[in-house]
């Protein structure tokens, strides 16, 4: 890797880290002055840019997403567990989203069992649980894509919604994508254009270019089916394991757009089962059933 | 509108970047035309109007399955269903008018003493009544090959059964055996008015029941309520 690249690589870290813009450039260009001076290759000075960048993040004691214990997991019938994720941001501000005593069952087997779940706005809560627990179901009943056998969900404002699969049209470019969506929404086709290219940057990624979305890589279409469900700034955001297919940067940027949102008073419920995050978000909801728990 | 226009025009993208399909789509009915042109000039024609009709529900069968995937999410971005399933039928219908052009021109010049008008309104049915048999057929049955089967029978049926048959009525594609009869064998006026009122009612039922199942599908169900906040 030459200076060039390193620092590039370098500052796409400290922005994964959340490290203040002007701050970021600062520490490149010391980097880059040393380098020059030194004439020693990056590697050997610093180590990796993503191993710098941590170290850099760790000194100063930042990041975007704020410290705190993990936030516990609660039980479906519980109900969710607030974590304390909170600390140091603004009061959140008022429900969007609220669902009550939703039960469903696939054929006899009961998958949801009086699920309920309240999330502001500003606040991201997590629904997690093993395979087949209902976590995809629970976010198309939120997203009334799925009708339940009880229970009632509330939504104040607009829905955005990113499926795990699908979502997509094969034989459309990505910004072609934005122009669809983007019309839904009310938006003008410069505007969509202009939201659609936002966004993707904000994940690392340049959607210009006439490639079909069937040719995309995996994790880049997931890119694209984040992209679409955040157009148009809709209230409330249901994201359903939109990472799939991530590598670790897009993973980091990922969470630094769901903080994005969170700070712009957004709504967000993401499905996951990768736990390492729990302590990022305000709510968890663990919809593993109680047998299982219990074993 | 905007909303409208927007699903027509990147569903006609769509199709068109399928270019494999289209090439077939567009050799298929040369294919029926060429195979009786050598003995029965007449037979030829009707055989071509039923490959155009044949087609183009394939293309709206696939077109219909390759949409069930985003179509919830763009109901859930402010389209409402009827946005949908007419944007998505205005392409089909635009590519069904470009698909039968050829056809129309190749019969006007190699073909002589026929009502050429009557034939023009067969392809103009047809386009019209295939392109909701397709989205239709894409509603009922998911699966593309469960779909492209009954597609199959259906034209099958339509050119071996007997069309004064009463039972051969209910087939989409009658109206095109009776208006051909008028065009080729210079019938009276009943055979074209029985083959319009057949492919008009046709064309609407097989589009309203696109409605109906469109919106069946993309319905707001009843456990959400969606309040306004700005």
């Amino acid at each position: 890797m030459n200076h060039h690249g390193w620092l590039d690589a370098l500052a796409s870290e400290l922005r994964r880290h959340g490290i203040d813009p002007e701050l970021s450039r600062h520490v490149v260009s010391e980097a880059a002055s040393h380098l020059r001076e030194s004439g020693e290759p990056p590697l050997a000075v610093f180590g990796s840019p993503a191993a710098y960048a941590a170290a850099v993040a760790e000194s100063l004691g930042a990041g975007a997403a704020p410290a705190g214990r993990p936030g516990g997991v609660g039980h479906p019938l519980g109900g969710p567990v607030r974590g304390t994720a909170r600390a140091g941001r603004p009061a959140p501000g008022p429900v969007r989203l609220d669902v009550r005593g939703i039960r469903k069952r696939y054929r006899r087997r009961p998958v949801l069992t009086g699920v309920d779940l309240t999330v502001r706005a500003g606040e991201i809560a997590a629904v997690v649980g093993a395979n087949g627990s209902g976590k995809s179901t629970f976010l198309r009943i939120c997203a009334g894509l799925t009708s339940p056998d009880a229970g009632q969900v509330r939504v104040y404002g607009s829905l955005g919604y990113c499926p795990q699969e699908g979502g997509t049209c094969d034989f459309l470019y990505p910004e072609e994508h934005f122009l669809l969506v983007g019309a839904g929404r009310g938006m003008s086709r410069r505007a969509a254009r202009a939201a659609g290219r936002a966004q993707a940057a904000a994940l690392d990624w340049d959607p210009a270019g006439r490639i079909q979305a069937r040719h995309l890589s995996g994790g880049t279409r997931q890119k694209l089916n984040l992209v679409l469900a955040g157009l148009g700034e809709p209230d409330v955001l249901l994201l359903d394991e939109p990472y799939q297919g991530f590598d670790r940067g897009s993973y980091l940027d990922f969470w630094q757009q769901l903080w994005r949102w969170r700070a712009a008073g957004k709504a967000i419920v993401v499905v996951t089962h990768l736990l390492n995050q729990l302590d990022r978000v305000d709510t968890v909801l663990d919809l593993t059933p109680a047998r299982e728990m219990a074993s | 509108m905007t909303k409208l226009w927007t699903v027509a025009e990147l569903a006609l993208w769509e199709i068109l970047r399928r270019r494999g399909v289209l090439l077939i789509l567009l050799l298929f009915p040369l294919a029926f035309y060429l195979s009786r042109r050598g003995d029965h000039l007449g037979q030829s024609i009707r055989f071509v109007c039923l490959g155009i009709g044949w087609a183009l529900s394939t293309a709206a069968l696939f077109a219909g399955s390759a949409a069930r995937g985003i179509e919830p999410r763009l109901r859930l971005s402010g389209y409402r269903a009827h946005h949908l399933h007419l944007g998505r039928l205005l392409a089909l219908w635009i590519v069904g008018i470009a698909l039968s052009v050829p056809y129309f021109l190749l019969v006007r010049l190699d073909q002589h003493d026929v009502r050429y008008g009557a034939i023009a309104l067969i392809m103009l049915l047809t386009v019209a009544t295939a392109a909701p048999f397709g989205l239709a057929l894409s509603a009922v049955l998911p699966r593309d090959l469960e779909g492209t089967l009954v597609l199959l029978v259906v034209v099958g049926l339509q050119m071996v059964m007997d069309p004064a048959d009463a039972a051969a009525r209910l087939l989409p594609f009658w109206f095109s055996r009776e208006i051909a009869t008028y065009a080729i064998d210079h019938t009276d006026a009943d055979y074209l008015t029985r083959g319009l009122v057949h492919g008009v009612v046709v064309a609407a039922v097989l589009t309203a029941l696109v409605a109906l199942a469109s919106g069946i599908r993309l319905r707001q169900r009843g456990h959400l309520r969606v309040v306004s906040v700005r």
